[in-house]
């Protein structure tokens, strides 16, 4: 719905990221580097998993939820996991703490995530002369989507970058940690198989996220307690 | 051997990867112009008022593209509608209203009639009981009355016909809805907007019109030093209507083309055999031209020389023969008391006695001044030829009525009309022609080898009720034309195809059909609102993550940074 609507929705889907580097003392300590390097990861294992995604599963034209075929979809959608493992770990970093690195790595990986998946459609759909509200649905989606994925950073780097955890604390931080990284998969089966309509997926993609937001602090700022 | 079978990536391989990067950017490029080009919520197929000059002065709808908000007949009083299209159903219609409208040459963005689909010609399929079709009378004498006002006069936007669907009812319902509540659309209130974007309409130079004439010749006996007289039957077949992708004219002229073809069958069937062959000839006739004061039949006689036109006995026009209970008019311009034409409607008279129905001879004089030619057999009259018209209208038409208009379809049309016409014609003609005047024989009988053929009646009336013939808009080598011809080779000795101008009185332009696009927008106050909701929560983030992050104070300090650097300079 011409350009004006096009500008809102894409400040609305890119404005956060900027917003959230900016603010942060991400820009303090230049790790644009670092995020640029998480998007790049990104981009390779979407490559990744799109080949899978090819190889293994067969095309249905039906809207209905297969469970065998989500299964298979989780079990690519672990390919992300990895990716975010290889970016935490595996790129040389300059010196920038723990807390830093998942943030910007998080943050790189949902820029690239939201301009992959969000950019095209929007381009192509919202300059249109018709009205819908799905452009604004999906930018919200964008910005719940952020947070998740700073959330799963954080899970990812408290398990594989920190060393003594409490011990109480670890199978709750697997647990987010698997509930984040299938979150595809839940919000496919909830439209597929519940039948909901986008907007109320986007809004239990919100709840999640916030949820998510508030028990990855809280578990960073317990695993942190000790060493400081 | 492996080794010779790799190709070495150089130069062709350089040219490969380019070729596919043009495709891929071709293939971007397709892919948005696409998305641009349907994306609208409903796309209706629409068809456009004709647009007309008749010596240069202007007719019909002078505009053909639609870009403006859409409204129903429910708008506040005194409202500007100069950007508005206004959607009125033929069920809603209030005739005086358009009169003044258009009279009083009001200021309107567009109209946009919807009728009921019975009057579609695509709807076939649909088998219409008598029931609907009495349901639908005064629908089509409000269709017939609106028509007579669009085509005669000058509307300086564009008209549309478009055919009631569940998508553009669900339209217009919101919009009455909308205006109902006292909000009508524009640009800063949202709503409906509707859209044709076709070319400007352009003129269409140097029309054609095709008569197509078949000739099917008599018994020729050794003792006959002279030519044979010929009798012609004829009957225009194109039309003229408010829409002209819409005017099939299955009465006017439709019937009469029927008619014609299916004694064009009869008689071959009788001449095959040179036992029964009759000592006349006879000349079929399919004229275009007639709603233009058969412009075409003119033409048409014209290029027959003295000897052909002087052996012609009688012709015999027919027009409007399909939709009749029990009376049929024949029309002549020379005095009843001629011998011919008693000769002429004696004969059809006791044929129709027969029949059980009445034939009522009019008379109307030619006035040779006037150019106006109401009947096609004015013009057989004006060479002197003697002719008649059968038809079932008993007064001669004004110009442009009656030329299939869009009220003129398949469901208002009787098959049953056809064929007693065809009988009776045929009847007359074949007792003229072995001489069985006055005789009680049927030559045509039903249940004979020679009965009219119900299913062929009703398969060619179902053809033309789905062309839409309006002559400027066939071309010369139109399939309907050419099946035309072929059927009448089919069924004659020899067939002419003659090509001809249309006179220049009537200038048409085209642009006839065109889709409209529906699209649902949001105004602009809404976009202005959702900017300063959007701005509002960025900054409501931004000063949230500074003071998780970094604290009160550095929020507070960003606001103060200049005063804190010139207490540092000091």
């Amino acid at each position: 719905m011409t350009v004006f609507h096009f500008f809102n929705c894409a400040i609305l889907t890119f404005g956060p990221h900027a917003v959230y580097y900016s603010a942060t003392p991400l820009s303090e300590y230049d790790t644009l580097g670092t995020s640029i390097k998480a998007a790049l990861v990104y981009l390779g294992t979407a490559l990744v998993k799109l080949v899978c995604l090819a190889t293994f599963l067969n095309v249905s034209d039906s809207e209905s939820f297969d469970p065998y075929q989500e299964l298979l979809k989780a079990l690519i959608g672990f390919i992300d996991v990895a990716g975010l493992y290889f970016a935490l770990t595996q790129l040389t970093h300059r010196n920038i703490s723990q807390n830093h690195k998942f943030q910007a790595v998080g943050l790189g990986w949902a820029f690239a995530d939201s301009v992959l998946h969000r950019l095209a459609p929007l381009w192509l759909g919202a300059r249109g002369l018709e009205f819908t509200w799905d452009y604004v649905l999906q930018g919200l989606e964008a910005n719940a989507n952020l947070v998740l994925s700073i959330s799963l950073a954080a899970f990812g780097s408290l398990i594989w970058l920190r060393k003594n955890k409490p011990r109480t604390l670890v199978p709750l931080i697997y647990i987010c940690a698997g509930l984040v990284a299938t979150m595809p998969s839940i919000t496919s089966y909830l439209s597929r198989g519940w039948g909901w309509h986008f907007l109320d997926v986007v809004v239990f993609e919100l709840g999640t996220s916030l949820v998510m937001a508030l028990i990855s602090w809280w578990l960073v700022a317990q695993c942190q307690r000790p060493s400081a | 051997m492996a080794m010779a079978q790799v190709k070495p990536p150089g130069p062709g391989g350089g040219r490969q990867v380019l070729e596919s990067m043009y495709s891929m950017i071709a293939l971007v490029f397709i892919l948005v112009a696409c998305v641009e080009l349907c994306d609208a919520a409903t796309v209706v197929d629409v068809y456009r008022l004709i647009q007309y000059d008749i010596s240069g002065a202007p007719f019909g709808s002078r505009l053909a593209n639609l870009n403006h908000h859409a409204g129903s007949l429910h708008f506040a009083p005194g409202s500007d509608l100069s950007r508005t299209v206004l959607i009125i159903p033929l069920r809603e219609l209030n005739i005086s209203f358009v009169t003044e409208y258009i009279t009083q040459k009001q200021p309107l963005g567009g109209l946009l009639f919807l009728l009921p689909q019975i009057f579609s010609i695509e709807n076939r399929e649909r088998a219409t009981s008598n029931h609907q079709i009495d349901g639908e009378v005064p629908m089509k004498n409000y269709l017939a009355e609106l028509e007579k006002l669009l085509i005669h006069s000058k509307i300086p936007y564009p008209v549309y016909f478009a055919f009631e669907d569940d998508d553009i009812e669900a339209v217009l319902a919101d919009v009455k809805r909308n205006d109902v509540s006292g909000q009508p659309a524009t640009a800063t209130t949202g709503g409906y907007k509707l859209v044709v974007s076709v070319p400007e309409p352009k003129k269409r130079a140097s029309p054609t019109i095709t008569n197509i004439q078949g000739w099917l010749s008599g018994l020729k006996t050794d003792g006959d030093a002279n030519q044979l007289p010929t009798i012609a039957i004829v009957a225009s077949y194109d039309t003229f209507g408010a829409a002209p992708a819409l005017s099939v004219g299955s009465d006017s002229n439709g019937s009469g083309v029927v008619a014609l073809l299916e004694i064009a069958r009869l008689f071959s069937i009788l001449y095959s055999n040179p036992k029964t062959r009759g000592r006349y000839n006879l000349l079929f006739g399919l004229t275009s031209g007639g709603p233009y004061n058969y412009n075409g039949t003119h033409k048409w006689l014209r290029s027959f020389d003295q000897r052909q036109r002087e052996s012609i006995d009688y012709a015999i026009c027919l027009n409007s023969i399909g939709s009749w209970d029990n009376d049929l008019w024949i029309h002549v311009s020379k005095p009843p008391e001629n011998a011919y034409i008693k000769q002429i409607f004696e004969g059809f008279s006791s044929v129709a006695e027969e029949l059980g129905l009445n034939v009522g001879l009019k008379h109307k004089k030619i006035n040779i001044s006037n150019p106006r030619v109401a009947w096609e057999h004015e013009q057989f009259s004006r060479l002197r030829v003697t002719a008649a018209t059968l038809s079932e209208l008993p007064v001669a038409p004004e110009l442009l009525e009656s030329t299939g208009s869009l009220v003129d379809g398949r469901p208002f049309v009787n098959e049953t009309a056809i064929i007693r016409s065809v009988k009776l014609v045929a009847e007359s003609l074949a007792r003229h022609i072995y001489g069985h005047e006055g005789k009680n024989v049927q030559i045509f009988a039903d249940n004979s080898s020679l009965a009219v053929n119900p299913s062929y009646i009703k398969s060619w009336l179902d053809l033309l009720s789905q062309t839409p013939r309006v002559a400027p808009f066939l071309s010369k080598n139109d399939p309907f034309i050419l099946a035309l011809k072929k059927e009448l080779e089919d069924n004659t000795d020899e067939v002419n195809v003659q090509h001809e101008v249309l006179d220049g009185m009537f200038t048409f332009y085209d642009s006839t059909r065109a889709k409209l696009n529906v699209y649902q927008v949001a105004s602009v106050t809404f976009d202005l609102l959702l900017l300063l909701v959007l701005g509002s929560y960025l900054i409501v983030l931004f000063s949230f993550l500074v003071i998780t992050t970094r604290g009160l104070d550095d929020l507070i300090s960003l606001f103060r940074r200049p005063t804190s650097r010139k207490v540092k300079t000091a």
